[in-house]
């Protein structure tokens, strides 16, 4: 399933990673807190071009199941060093819901190496989280 | 032809010139945006402009129009969390074990807040569709500056400059406020109640239009006391048989009415509390009262002034400042209109989507159907519904003739008002059609619960040109409220009584 996510989302990340030809800045963060992302170029230093795998949480203050999802997601990754958190309110990022033709909230993509490896969309249960959770920081074996 | 003017500054696009787009929309409503993606669907390179003024009280929204935001769907939501609130007082006599009965109440903020999320999300979904379907959204003020450029104003002032070859103008319109002391500084309208960000209390509605009305309902129901100044007639333009069945029932719930009156002045006391004073226009008598919120719904005006029309040439603007345009080409061949903004159309946002939808592709798809503006059912969402199509019993009076129409009519109780006791008083429908032959049905009227959902088949049936004895052989869906009309065997000329018997023979 992740290939093919792979392969549809591709060009996008390339026309997102284009949008900022300058120096890329590779950045592991000290200490593990929640990135906000506010713009693109963040966007790009902190997601893309993280060592660490990401999980992007589209979320919308507006949005019921995303009040319960976000803190959810915060709480189980804030305390790994391995894996980071990343969150895109899709009122103020409108580009980036674009490119990742996010249609609703709450969406999450999970991102290592720059690549998008795994997608979902709405609350989804508590295993499904610490499913993809566990194989991004590397405690499972990828499906 | 419409360029005539010549100008020395911007080249326009003339004959075989390139414009920005092959059609602007101004006004990102019910009607601007049906047109501006059908366009798209048949290529067309296409801007949309959307700008709120903020309303006297301050209060703006996000794209999508009076409907989304200040309209249709929350008076939806507020009807239904009206409604809700009835059902958790009928359910302890259906045997439900609710805890003090008495202590059930609305909680404003959180009715606001989730009306106000669910609005949001439409904005956003909205805003992502446009992006998707590239068509170009800018957030500004439009007018004309020559018939074929627009000019938007941006929030920060800036303007924006943009040719188009066909340009539709879907502004819609704002609550008015009557021409009295403090009705700007104190008094809040639709565009507010929504967002309100405290609980109303005890309100004045100057206005008894379907927006007064539905407004009056479900304060009441929520817990806000209402009184009505009525101007004229409740409902105006409707059956007023109907109209008179709706005000009843909002009587019978605690809702006052004040008739033949108007509003004379709005005052603010040292309590924050407001002073409206009234007058009967037909006694001369006046009154007043303290309130702690006035809503005024004395009707909506077209924004058509801000959009510089002379500028375009466009003139078929009526007195009240809507456009006049039959087949929704305004007298410059390539500037239209859609929706509310139109002189003598139904203002609803279906029949906004539906004719934006059907001139986009008449632009650009070699389309040639045209808006049929008959028979456009509607409800009104006031406590208990009222759901029409067609004609009106006087309506239908006057173009026939008293001795050319049959009207079929009956009272009814729903099934699941039995139990709770509820009032079925004003649970009335009947059915207005020619005399002759068949008895082609020419107008159906129905207050109840539900009304809308009655209704909307029936329109359909309406649009097949549905006669009596059709209708009258259609067998019901037992036991519900729409097969009453399936049941309609008295006649008003008959002078039967139209009250039920019994259920079911």
């Amino acid at each position: 399933m992740s290939k093919a996510i792979c392969k549809g989302l591709r060009s996008p990340i390339r026309s997102l990673i284009n949008l900022r030809r300058a120096k890329t800045i590779s950045t592991s963060l000290v200490h593990n807190e929640t990135i906000l992302v506010k713009n693109n170029e963040e966007f790009v230093n902190k997601v893309m071009n993280n060592d660490k795998p990401v999980i992007v949480n589209f979320h919308a203050e507006w949005c019921e199941p995303c009040k319960i999802l976000t803190p959810k997601l915060k709480e189980l990754i804030e305390p790994l060093d391995n894996l980071d958190l990343a969150i895109v309110d899709v009122e103020d990022n409108a580009e980036l819901v674009h490119t990742f033709e996010v249609k609703a909230v709450p969406a999450v993509i999970a991102v290592k190496n720059g690549l998008i490896v795994d997608k979902f969309i709405g609350l989804v249960d508590a295993d499904m989280i610490t499913n993809l959770i566990d194989r991004m920081s590397g405690k499972k074996k990828p499906s | 032809m419409c360029c005539s003017r010549k100008t020395s500054v911007t080249p326009l696009g003339g004959e075989d010139g390139t414009f920005d787009y092959d059609l602007a929309v101004i006004g990102g409503g019910s009607g601007g945006l049906a047109c501006a993606k059908e366009a798209v669907n048949h290529g067309a390179r296409v801007a949309v402009l959307d700008y709120v003024t903020p309303s006297p009280q301050g209060t703006k929204w996000g794209l999508g129009g009076t409907c989304v935001n200040v309209g249709c769907i929350p008076k939806k939501l507020m009807h239904q969390a009206a409604l809700l609130g009835e059902s958790i007082h009928e359910a302890i006599s259906y045997g439900w074990e609710v805890p003090s009965p008495d202590a059930i109440k609305i909680n404003w903020s959180a009715l606001t807040e989730a009306v106000q999320n669910h609005i949001k999300s439409v904005n956003w979904v909205t805003r992502v569709d446009l992006r998707d379907k590239k068509i170009e959204y800018i957030n500004g003020l439009g007018e004309f500056k020559d018939p074929h450029t627009l000019v938007a104003t941006l929030k920060n002032g800036t303007k924006r400059e943009l040719t188009a070859r066909n340009i539709v103008i879907a502004v819609g319109g704002r609550p008015h406020y009557p021409d009295i002391p403090g009705a700007l500084e104190y008094c809040i309208s639709s565009d507010d109640i929504f967002s309100l960000g405290h609980p109303p209390g005890k309100t004045l509605v100057v206005g008894a239009g379907y927006i007064g009305l539905e407004c009056a309902g479900f304060l009441n129901s929520l817990g806000f006391s209402a009184t009505v100044l009525v101007r004229s007639v409740p409902l105006r333009g409707f059956d007023q048989q109907m109209a008179l069945m709706v005000t009843n029932e909002m009587e019978e719930r605690g809702v006052a009415f004040h008739h033949k009156c108007i509003p004379l002045s709005v005052e603010k006391l040292e309590s924050g509390q407001l002073k409206a004073r009234w007058q009967n226009t037909e006694t001369g008598e006046q009154a007043e009262d303290v309130f702690d919120t006035v809503l005024m719904a004395t009707g909506r005006y077209a924004l058509t002034k801000a959009l510089n029309l002379p500028a375009a040439g466009v003139t078929a603007v009526t007195g009240s400042g809507k456009i006049a345009a039959q087949t929704e080409q305004t007298d410059v061949a390539h500037v239209y209109a859609v929706g509310d903004v139109l002189e003598g159309r139904p203002e609803l946002t279906p029949v906004a989507i539906h004719a934006g939808r059907l001139l986009a592709r008449r632009l650009f798809a070699d389309g040639l159907q045209h808006m049929d503006y008959e028979n456009v059912a509607t409800t009104v969402f006031t406590p208990l519904e009222y759901g029409c199509v067609g004609l009106s019993e006087e309506a239908a009076l006057d173009r026939y003739g008293e001795e050319s129409i049959e009207v079929y009519h009956a009272f009814y109780k729903p099934t699941e008002f039995f139990i709770p006791q509820r009032n079925i008083r004003n649970c009335y429908l009947k059915a207005v059609a020619e005399r002759g032959g068949a008895q082609r049905v020419l107008g159906l009227h129905f207050v109840g619960p539900v009304a809308g959902e009655v209704i909307q088949g029936f329109a359909a049936a309406i649009k097949c040109g549905l006669t009596m004895e059709q209708l009258m052989n259609t067998v019901g869906i037992h036991p519900t409220v729409a097969e009453e009309f399936t049941r309609l065997n008295i006649t008003k000329r008959s002078g039967k009584d139209p009250n039920p018997a019994s259920c079911c023979s």
